[in-house]
C-alpha cells in the first residue's frame, strides 16, 4: 500500500507541489525585507561601530592618556603619544585609530577609566583614499562632539549591565 | 658578620644562612619572594612598611622578614594563611590613603604597589572615608613629585642619608600626618639624586623630563653604556618607536651597582636637541648648503686625496667609540699622518712619552671600597665621576682616610681626613713627596722639583696616612690632567705612590680615553702603545700648523678643544676643516667647511673602554635623528672611497674584533719610568679654577640636556659666569 | 587500446562553490573524479601564533574569526581551556547563557549551511528562507554583545554582560505606517529572553518549511542520496566529528558524552543517520536545529527564573565593574593591571573541547605561568573533514564534488586558522 501511495505521489509530483506551496505562500506574505537606507533595522545600544572620543559637559577632553586602550587593543590599532597638556594635566598629543586594523572588539571602551573612548553605533562610513582609514584625535573628538547625545543615551541605557 | 651557619626552614624546605642574616636576605637568595616596600638590599633596614610579615612558628604574631634575624631551627611560613592575612591587611592599610591616580601616574604598569596589590591585596576596598592629600614638593627640574601617593617606605630618606650622605631631617608627623620632610628637598642637589626615582616603589617620585610621555609596557629596553665619564656605568635605554624616552640603571656590581649619576640618567635629552644636524652640510661661498651623503663623502675623499697626507690633522673627542678611534687611526696611517690626537683638554704634552699605555684607575672600581687611604689630587671627583665618588664615600664611611689636594675646596658628604687647598698642585704634592720620602731617596725625576721644599704639618699627615695604609691609592683626576704642569704633577704623584707603597691611578676625560689610547689616536704612539718613528702634532699645536685638511670627530671646537686657545678662529683659518658631529653650532659653522652628522652613543654600536680597562660593547638603540649615521659607518665608507685595503667591515663588532686581535692581551700598567729630572714649573702652577669643567658641561650631549641645564648645579655656574 | 590519460583540473580557489578559498586539484577521467587534492592555507592568519604574543583575553576576538559562521562557539572552546587551566567555574547563570548562545549559534550555522548547500546544488529559494531566520539570530547576537557576528562575548569566568532587558525596536519611516512598525516591533516589546522565546515558538514551523522544500524533493535526493558515503568505521578512522560522524550512524556528541557547562541538565536528543551519505547528513543537521531549538527554549525558561551574576567575582582574573573601578583603589589597580598585563595562568597544559556545530572544536593550551599562552593549538573539525575529501569524491562525478564540499560544511577561517 505504502509503495502504491509513494508511486502515485511520485507521478503526481506531490513533493514538488509541496515545495511550490511554500513558495506561493511566501509570495503573498508580508515582506521581511526593509527599504534601506530610508528604513533601518533596529540597533542595540551596545552596538560597536565607529569610535569617538568624548568630552566632559564643560568641554574638557575626557582622555587622560593613560594608554590602557592602547595596551589592551589586540589588533594594535591604537597609537597614542602623550605629554603634559596645556592645562598641566596628562594629555594625548596624538591619538590615532587605524580602522583597517581595528577588529571592533570593544576592549578599548571596556578599558577606559574615564569613558573617553567609545564605540558608537555609527556603522555607515567609508574611505575613498588611502590614509582615510586613520582616525586622528581631532576626528575622533569631532565624532564625539557631533553624536554626544546619542552616545550618552546609549551608555546610560547599558550602564546597569557593566 | 659571623660565618656560623644557621639551619632553618622556609615553607617547609630546609635552608641555610649565616648567623645574623635577616629572613629576607636568605629568602631572596633562594628565590622565595616575600612582598616588600621599604626593604632594599643597598639600604639599611627600616622595617616600617610591614608588608613582609611572615609567620614564624612559636612567635605569637607575624614577624617582619626584613628585620627578623634567622635562628637555628626556625620555621618560617611566607604564604601560610596567617602570613597571607597579615600581608593582605597591611596592603589594605597602605591603599586607604592612596589616590586613584593609576591612569595618570607614570609609575602605572611598573608600580610595586600595583603589583603587590594584585598579588597580595584584597579584591575590593572597604574604605569609604575621605583620603588624605599631601602638598607636593618642588624637587627641581629632574624629579616630579606627587606626595599624596607616598606610602612612607622612607627609601628616599635612607638613600639621602646613606648613599648621598646628606644629614637632614627625614620624616615628620605620625600616622595619618606623617610626611617626608625637607630631607629630600636638600638632597636633590646631589649628583646621584635621580636614583630616588628608581627607589620609590610608588609614583610619588618620578622622572620629570619623562613625565607623561610613555608607558613602561610599550617601551623596549636596550642595554647601553654611559658616554659621559670614564666609569662606563651600565645603563638601560627605554626606547619608544625608535626614540629614547628615559635611561635607567643596569645592575653591575663591579661598576655602578644599582646607581647611576643624574648626568647619565638625563643626558638623553640632548640627543633630541634642536641643534641636531639633519643632513650633511657644505660651505660654499660662505653659505651653508645641505648636500647628500654621497656628495659630501666624495668631496671629503677628494680633498684628502689631493692633500699632502702628512698635512692632515685629526682631532677626536675622548668619547668616541673604540671602533671610530681605530678607523680614524687606520685612515691616518693610510694618509701617512701622525697628526692625530684625542687629548683635547690637556695643556702639558712635554712628557707624553711617559704616558701609560692607557690611563688606568690603578685598581678595579669595586676595589676602591677596600682602600684604607686615598689621596685624590687635582680632581673634583664628585663631578668628574660621581659613581667613583660614591665608592670613595663607601670606603670613607667604612673607615678609610680620604685626603684631597686641590686648588679649590669642593664639598664632600663624608669625613675628609685632610684637605690641601689654596695652593698650586705641584707645590702641594712636592711637600707630600718630601714628607713621604723621609729617610728615603727621592726618585730621580722629582729631585729638581722637590729641591728646597719643606713639608708642612698637613702634608706630613697626608704622607703618614698613605704610608700607614695597606691598600692605599693616589688618584690623579681630570683637573690634574689639564694642569699646565701635568708632567710635574704626575712625576710627584708617582713618587709619592712609590715611596709610600701605594698604587697610582688616573681618571681620564670622556668615556673612552682609554680606548682612544689603545687604538692609537695619539701623535706619538700607534695602536697598542707602539712608539711612532716621528711624533706628529698634538692637540695643543695642531691648529697652529699649516694643514691641508683637519678632521674634527665628535667635538665642539669652542668648548671641547681647550688645549688650544682661540680654536675656532684658528680652525677658520685652516684650508679645509671637516666636522663629524651630531650637532651643529655657530662655532662649527665658523670653523668648518663641511659638516657630517653622526650618531650619538644611542644611535651607534660601539665599545667603550673604561678606566679599569674593561671593554663594554653596546648596540645602537635609537633611530638616528635626521640623516645622521653611526660614526664608524661613515668612516668605513670614507675608507672605501679612499680605497684603503681591508676596510670591508660589516659591523662594529668586526672593527672591534680586529683591534682586539691587534692588541692582544693588554695589561694595565701605570708605572712611571722616567729617570731624567723634571724642571720646576715656572708660574704654571698657580691655582687655576678654569681647568675644572662643570659636571653638566663635559660634552656636547650633556650641554644640550635641557633638564640638567636647569638644575641648581648648572644654574649656579651660569649666575657666576662673567 | 589507446592510452587513456586523466587530466588535472583546478577547482577554486575562486570557484563560487569552493566555500571561500579552497583550491582542489582534481584528477579527472572525463567526468569522473580519480582523486582530489585539497590545497589549504590561503586564509592562514597565524591565529595560534598571534595568541602567543597577547595576554589571554586579547585573543578572544580572534577566535570569533576562526569559523566565522559559528562565532561564539569558537570563543567557547578557547575560554573553556583557560578556565580549565585556571581551575575556575563560571557562575551557573553564565553557563546557561553560554549554552543558550552555543545553541543559537548552532542554528545560525546550520541555517547558513542549509542555504549555501542548497544554493550549491541547485536549490535557490532555500537560501532566502534560511537567511530570514538568521536575521533574528543576528539581532540576538547584537542585542547581547553589540555586534552581529564577532561577539567577543565570552570571557574566562563567565560572559561579559547580562542579557538586556529591552530589545532595540524599528523606527517609523516614510515607508512604513505606525501600525506596521508596531507589528514589526510586537516581538521586540519585551526583554531579549522574550524575543528568543518568540523565536523558539516560531522556528519549528520554519524548519518544516525547509523540509517541505527539500526533504522529499526528488532533485535534492538525486543530488545527495548515496553521494559521499562514509561508513561508520571509516568515519571514525578519518577523525570525523559532529554531524559528519553522526550522519554515518555513530552516536557521538560531546554534549552527551563529555558534558560541559549545563548540558547534562538539559533534555535533548542526538540524531544519527544510517547510510552516511550527504542526504543523511542533511537530515541530521535539520534535526539538530530542532533539538537546538528545544535546548534554547529550556535555557530561556531557566534564565527567566534565575537571575544572578554572569561573571565570576574573582578580581585577580575578572576586571571589576565600572562603578567599582571608578571609586575604589583596589578595584582601580586590578582594572589597570588586568587591562595592561592581564592575568597569569598557572603553568600546565590542558585541552578543552566543545561540540561545535561542525564537530569537535578543541583548544590545546600550554601555559608557562606567564600572562600569555606559551602555545595554543586549535583543533578545527573542518580540517579533518577536508582531509577525507579525496576519499569521498573518488568515483563520483564532478558535480558531486560540490555536494561533498557542501555536506562537509567547511569554513576556511578555521581550517587555515
Amino acid at each position: 500500500m505504502a509503495t502504491l501511495n509513494s508511486l502515485v505521489k511520485t507521478f503526481l509530483l506531490w513533493e514538488l507541489l509541496q515545495g511550490l506551496r511554500v513558495t506561493l505562500r511566501n509570495f503573498f506574505a508580508e515582506k521581511v525585507t526593509i527599504q534601506y537606507p530610508e528604513e533601518k533595522t533596529p540597533q542595540s545600544p551596545r552596538f560597536r561601530g565607529l569610535h569617538a572620543l568624548r568630552r566632559y559637559p564643560n568641554g574638557e577632553e575626557r582622555c587622560i592618556a593613560c594608554k590602557l586602550c592602547e595596551a589592551v587593543c589586540p589588533a594594535l590599532a591604537i597609537t597614542i603619544e602623550s605629554d603634559t597638556g596645556p592645562d598641566g594635566l596628562r594629555r594625548t598629543t596624538r591619538y590615532d585609530i587605524d580602522l583597517f586594523k581595528c577588529i571592533y572588539c570593544g576592549f578599548c571602551e571596556e578599558a577606559c577609566p574615564v569613558d573617553a573612548i567609545v564605540e558608537t553605533r555609527i556603522h555607515e562610513y567609508h574611505m575613498e583614499t588611502p590614509g582615510q582609514n586613520i582616525l586622528t584625535k581631532d576626528m575622533l573628538l569631532a565624532i564625539g562632539d557631533k553624536y554626544e547625545a546619542m552616545i550618552a543615551a546609549d551608555k546610560a541605557a547599558d550602564a546597569a549591565y557593566l | 658578620m659571623s660565618n656560623d651557619i644557621v639551619k632553618f626552614e622556609v615553607d617547609g624546605k630546609p635552608v641555610e644562612g649565616r648567623q645574623g642574616q635577616m629572613i629576607m636576605e636568605v629568602t631572596d637568595a633562594i628565590g622565595v619572594y616575600i612582598p616588600r616596600f621599604c626593604y632594599h638590599e643597598k639600604l639599611s633596614i627600616a622595617a616600617n612598611c610591614r608588608m613582609c610579615l611572615v609567620e614564624v612558628d612559636n612567635a605569637p604574631k607575624p614577624l617582619v622578614a626584613c628585620a627578623t634575624p634567622i635562628g637555628e631551627g626556625m620555621k618560617v611560613f611566607t604564604r601560610s594563611p596567617k602570613a597571607a592575612a597579615a600581608q593582605k591587611a597591611t596592603m589594605e592599610f597602605l591603599l586607604i590613603n592612596h589616590p586613584l591616580d593609576c591612569p595618570i601616574c607614570d609609575q602605572g604598569g611598573e608600580c610595586e604597589l600595583q603589583d603587590l596589590a594584585m598579588g597580595y591585596g584584597r579584591d575590593v576596598s572597604r574604605y569609604t572615608e575621605k583620603k588624605r592629600i599631601v602638598k607636593d614638593k618642588d624637587l627641581g627640574p629632574l624629579i616630579s613629585t606627587d606626595m599624596t601617593r607616598c606610602i612612607h617606605c622612607t627609601r628616599c630618606v635612607r638613600f639621602g642619608e646613606e648613599i648621598a650622605g646628606i644629614q637632614e631631617l627625614g620624616t615628620i608627623g605620625r600616622a595619618e600626618d606623617m610626611k617626608i620632610s625637607t630631607y629630600i628637598e636638600k638632597s636633590i642637589d646631589h649628583e646621584l639624586s635621580g636614583n630616588i626615582i628608581d627607589l620609590c616603589p610608588v609614583g610619588a617620585l618620578n622622572n620629570k623630563p619623562y613625565r607623561y610621555s610613555a608607558r613602561a609596557w610599550e617601551m623596549e629596553q636596550h642595554p647601553t653604556v654611559s658616554p659621559h665619564d670614564c666609569v662606563g656605568s651600565n645603563l638601560f635605554a627605554h626606547v619608544l618607536r625608535g626614540t629614547v624616552k628615559r635611561i635607567v640603571p643596569r645592575n653591575n656590581e663591579a661598576i655602578n651597582e644599582t646607581w647611576i649619576s643624574d648626568r647619565d640618567r638625563y643626558s638623553y635629552e640632548g640627543i633630541y636637541s634642536s641643534d641636531r644636524m639633519q643632513s650633511p652640510r657644505v660651505k660654499e661661498g660662505g653659505q651653508w648648503h645641505e648636500i647628500s651623503w654621497e656628495d659630501a663623502l666624495e668631496k671629503l675623499a677628494q680633498t684628502l686625496r689631493e692633500s699632502n697626507g702628512e698635512k692632515v690633522g685629526i682631532l677626536a673627542s675622548p668619547s668616541v667609540t673604540i671602533e671610530e678611534a681605530h678607523l680614524l687611526a687606520r685612515i691616518a696611517d693610510y694618509l701617512g699622518t701622525a697628526n692625530i690626537d684625542h687629548r683635547l683638554r690637556r695643556r702639558d704634552f712635554s712628557d707624553q712619552g711617559e704616558d701609560a699605555q692607557f690611563p688606568w684607575l690603578g685598581c678595579d672600581i669595586a676595589d676602591i671600597e677596600n682602600c684604607d687611604a686615598v689621596l685624590i689630587a687635582g680632581s673634583n671627583i664628585r663631578k668628574e665621576a660621581p659613581i667613583l665618588a660614591h665608592r670613595l664615600r663607601k670606603a670613607a664611611v667604612g673607615g678609610a682616610k680620604v685626603g684631597f689636594a686641590n686648588s679649590e675646596v669642593y664639598d664632600y658628604y663624608f669625613k675628609v681626613a685632610e684637605y690641601l687647598a689654596g695652593r698650586g698642585l705641584v707645590e702641594q704634592l712636592s711637600g707630600i713627596a718630601v714628607a713621604a720620602a723621609q729617610g728615603k731617596k727621592l726618585t730621580s725625576a722629582v729631585t729638581d722639583l722637590c729641591k728646597g721644599v719643606k713639608a708642612d704639618k698637613q702634608q706630613k699627615r697626608m704622607a703618614k696616612m698613605l704610608k700607614d695604609a695597606t691598600h692605599g691609592l693616589v688618584l690623579l683626576g681630570n683637573i690634574a690632567g689639564r694642569h699646565k704642569a701635568f708632567s710635574a704633577v704626575r712625576a710627584l704623584a708617582a713618587s709619592i705612590a712609590s715611596t709610600t707603597g701605594t698604587r697610582l691611578g688616573f681618571l681620564s676625560e670622556g668615556a673612552n680615553s682609554a680606548g682612544a689610547h689603545l687604538a692609537g689616536v695619539l701623535p706619538h704612539r700607534r695602536s697598542g702603545g707602539k712608539t711612532r718613528d716621528e711624533d706628529g702634532l698634538h692637540a695643543g699645536e695642531m691648529l697652529d700648523a699649516d694643514l691641508h685638511a683637519v678632521l674634527l670627530f665628535g667635538l665642539e671646537p669652542d668648548l671641547d678643544l681647550t688645549a688650544t686657545e682661540d680654536a675656532v678662529k684658528k680652525l677658520a683659518e685652516q684650508r679645509f676643516v671637516v666636522a663629524f658631529s651630531p650637532y651643529t653650532s655657530d662655532a662649527l659653522d665658523d670653523a668648518a667647511d663641511l659638516q657630517l652628522p653622526i650618531g650619538t652613543f644611542a644611535e651607534t654600536a660601539g665599545t667603550f673602554v673604561n678606566c679599569e680597562g674593561r671593554w663594554q660593547s653596546f648596540a645602537g638603540v635609537a633611530k638616528p635623528v635626521g640623516q645622521a649615521r653611526p660614526g664608524w659607518k661613515v668612516l668605513r665608507v670614507l675608507g672605501n672611497l679612499l680605497e684603503i685595503e681591508g676596510f670591508e667591515y660589516l659591523s662594529a663588532a668586526d672593527v672591534c674584533d680586529e683591534l682586539q686581535e691587534l692588541l692582544g692581551e693588554v695589561t694595565p700598567d701605570n708605572a712611571y719610568r722616567r729617570k731624567k729630572a723634571l724642571r720646576k714649573p715656572n708660574g704654571e702652577d698657580a691655582p687655576a679654577s678654569d681647568v675644572d669643567i662643570p659636571i653638566y658641561e663635559v660634552d656636547a650631549i650633556v650641554r644640550r640636556a635641557t633638564a640638567l641645564q636647569l638644575t641648581p648645579e648648572a644654574q649656579r655656574l651660569r649666575s657666576t659666569d662673567p | 587500446m589507446p592510452e587513456i590519460q586523466t587530466f588535472t583540473m583546478n577547482f577554486g580557489p575562486q570557484h563560487p562553490a569552493a566555500h571561500g578559498v579552497l583550491r582542489l586539484v582534481l584528477e579527472m577521467d572525463g567526468e569522473v573524479i580519480h582523486s582530489a587534492d585539497p590545497h589549504v592555507g590561503l586564509l592562514h592568519r597565524a591565529t595560534e601564533k598571534l595568541a602567543e604574543s597577547k595576554p589571554y583575553n586579547q585573543s578572544i576576538g580572534y577566535m570569533d574569526r576562526l569559523d566565522y559562521i559559528s562565532m561564539i562557539c569558537n570563543e567557547h572552546g578557547y575560554v573553556l581551556v583557560i578556565e580549565k587551566l585556571l581551575g575556575i567555574t563560571p557562575p551557573i547563570r553564565a553557563q546557561y547563557i553560554r549554552v543558550l548562545f552555543d545553541e543559537i549559534t548552532r542554528i545560525l550555522n546550520h541555517l547558513f549551511w542549509l542555504g549555501a548547500h542548497g544554493l550549491d546544488i541547485g536549490a535557490m529559494t532555500i537560501f532566502l528562507y534560511c537567511f530570514r531566520e538568521r536575521e533574528d539570530l543576528m539581532d540576538i547576537y547584537e542585542a547581547v554583545s553589540g555586534t552581529r557576528m564577532h561577539a567577543t562575548y565570552y570571557r574566562p569566568g563567565g560572559v561579559y554582560r547580562d542579557l538586556p532587558e529591552a530589545m532595540p525596536k524599528y523606527q517609523a519611516s516614510k515607508w512604513r505606517s505606525k501600525k506596521s512598525v508596531a507589528k514589526l516591533n510586537a516581538i521586540r516589546e519585551g526583554s531579549l529572553l522574550d524575543f528568543i522565546d518568540a523565536f523558539t515558538v516560531k522556528f519549528p514551523a520554519c524548519v518544516d518549511q525547509y523540509e517541505n522544500l527539500l526533504t522529499d524533493n526528488r532533485i535534492w535526493k538525486q543530488r545527495t542520496v548515496n553521494i559521499g558515503v562514509v561508513p561508520p568505521e571509516r568515519a571514525l578512522q578519518l577523525g570525523f566529528t559532529g554531524p559528519m560522524l553522526r550522519g554515518s550512524g555513530v552516536e557521538w556528541d560531546l554534549r552527551k558524552k563529555q558534558p560541559y557547562e549545563v548540558y547534562d541538565q538539559l533534555d535533548f536528543d542526538i540524531p544519527v543517520g544510517t547510510n552516511g551519505d550527504c542526504y543523511d547528513r542533511y537530515l541530521v543537521r535539520v534535526e539538530e536545529m530542532r533539538q537546538s531549538n528545544k535546548i534554547v527554549k529550556q535555557c530561556v525558561d531557566w534564565l527567566r527564573e534565575n537571575p544572578g551574576p554572569v561573571m565570576l567575582e574573582d578580581r585577580k582574573i575578572v576586571a571589576p565593574t565600572r562603578v567599582e573601578m571608578k571609586d575604589d583603589m583596589e578595584s582601580l589597580i586590578h582594572h589597570f593591571k588586568l587591562f595592561t598585563e592581564g592575568y597569569c595562568v598557572p603553568a600546565g597544559e590542558a585541552y578543552a573541547a566543545i561540540e561545535h556545530p561542525k564537530g569537535e572544536f578543541g583548544v590545546y593550551m600550554i601555559s608557562d605561568g606567564a600572562n600569555k599562552p606559551y602555545r595554543v593549538k586549535i583543533r578545527a573539525a573542518g580540517f579533518a573533514h577536508l582531509g577525507a575529501m579525496s576519499e569521498m569524491v573518488t568515483g563520483h562525478m564532478l558535480a558531486d564534488v560540490v555536494a561533498v564540499i557542501g555536506t562537509q560544511d567547511i569554513v576556511f577561517g578555521e581550517i587555515d586558522r
